[in-house]
């Protein structure tokens, strides 16, 4: 009976557990969670070139997309609504779209340098596009306000070079 | 005890006549890469055929001396090592593979992090952004840099020595998974993602351009091997003093028991 009235040794006390790296790690799990989210929202904002852009076109109205081709010679800048513009042709696969880009174009922004832009299509058309030299004038153009440029993987000096970055090659 | 006080006590005991001349030879390597990354050649430029315009990447090129290396170490080499350092552990359950995948993995996460800083950095003029969330190759090496770190937190969580490196072996290997989709996006995806094709694997680079980037590619690995030889005894180091400690603890409880005993009596 003494034995058990006599007092219970004490708990060993458990070390204390260490939350700082498991927050860590439930932080960099979410991240990967954010990553994969926004990724996915991305990737749904499609990705075509100007010839599957052209022809989708009836599928396209009205949906924010992005779009992938080649700045052909005769870029136009001007000013729509206040918002410096520019205006030029756009090509891939040998299918030539009419664009109005709103807004500062990328630095390295020039003819026969592949961009990819964001926007829509737009019935109708501008004056400045009826003075391109390559106009599509189909009477569509591409409302767009987002542009970055898809460099080449191209490091040589040669002119075979130069004469690619120039082409819009025509789909085999 | 922390690992900057391990270092602290055994200050040059990470490093060889060895590892010491390759530290020189890596330390020369990168003053050499340096000069003819942004002095010897030359900025990309060339001339519009139709225009006349200059067109190029400029001077922003030079970036990819440094970029290219580091993700060809960061993404793929030091994960890899990691990962085969994981395999290892996990049918012999020594500790020099373990020590091994750590170090690996260590030194690559510090890489994945500077090819994701140095790759954004260039981005801005070439690409005329920071960052893209729809390019797949940005994406993936951003997953794969967050796995890394993620098996360092885990290091630090679990308990006890051998469950925490098992269970950090399993995350090795995992994030080893996503290397092959990091290599092939930019084919599977060729017509969907930003990042350009692989430059060196289809040739477009000639003359001091590609013979800046092989040593760029050799210091690197020169660099990475150093560093992992450096954190893998760091690391050594640390489980034995870790040992030491645990056998130090045994021998006083020993010798007090002794001594409480000898009391009794």
């Amino acid at each position: 009976m003494t034995d058990d009235l006599a007092p219970l040794p004490a708990r060993p006390e458990k070390p204390p557990r260490r939350r700082g790296p498991l927050i860590a790690t439930v932080l960099l799990l979410l991240g990967v969670g954010v990553v994969l989210f926004v990724t996915l929202g991305d990737a749904a904002l499609v990705f075509y070139e100007v010839d599957e852009a052209v022809e989708k076109r009836d599928e396209l109205v009205e949906k924010r997309f992005r779009v992938v081709g080649t700045p052909l010679p005769g870029i136009v800048e001007t000013r729509i609504g206040g918002e410096s513009t520019v205006v030029f042709t756009f090509c891939a696969g040998g299918v030539y779209a009419d664009v109005a880009h709103a807004g500062d174009p990328a630095e390295l922004f020039q003819p026969g340098v592949p961009v990819v832009l964001q926007g829509e299509w737009v019935a109708g058309s501008l004056v400045e596009i009826d003075s391109l030299e390559h106009s599509a004038n189909d009477g569509w153009f591409l409302l767009t306000d987002h542009m970055v440029v898809k460099h080449d993987n191209d490091y040589r000096t040669d002119k075979d070079r130069v004469t690619d970055v120039a082409s819009c090659a025509l789909k085999e | 005890m922390s690992t900057r006080k391990i270092f602290k006590r055994n200050q040059g005991a990470t490093s060889s006549p060895k590892s010491r001349l390759l530290g020189l030879a890596t330390l020369f390597g990168l003053v050499t890469l340096f000069v003819f990354a942004f002095f010897l050649t030359d900025p990309d430029v060339r001339l519009h055929p139709t225009t006349g315009e200059e067109i190029g990447q400029f001077d922003a090129v030079r970036l990819l001396y440094l970029h290219v290396p580091m993700a060809i170490i960061g993404p793929y080499v030091a994960p890899l090592v990691g990962a085969v350092a994981s395999v290892g552990y996990l049918i012999k359950r020594t500790q020099w593979w373990d020590v091994t995948a750590h170090a690996a993995i260590e030194v690559g996460a510090i890489f994945c992090g500077l090819v994701l800083l140095t790759g954004s950095i260039w981005g801005r003029p070439v690409w005329n952004t920071w960052w893209e969330w729809g390019d797949v190759r940005l994406m993936t090496t951003l997953i794969l840099f967050l796995m890394l770190l993620g098996y360092l937190a885990l290091r630090r969580v679990a308990p006890d020595g051998q469950k925490q490196a098992r269970r950090s072996a399993i995350v090795a290997i995992v994030a080893a998974i996503n290397l092959p989709i990091i290599n092939r996006s930019v084919e599977w995806w060729e017509s969907r993602t930003l990042h350009q094709k692989s430059t060196l694997s289809e040739l477009k680079i000639e003359d001091l351009t590609f013979f800046t980037l092989m040593m760029g590619i050799v210091v690197f690995l020169m660099l990475f091997t150093w560093l992992v030889l450096h954190r893998f005894r760091l690391g050594w180091l640390e489980k034995e003093s870790l040992e030491q400690d645990v056998l130090t603890s045994i021998e006083e409880r020993r010798s007090e028991a002794t001594v409480n005993e000898e009391g009794t009596l």
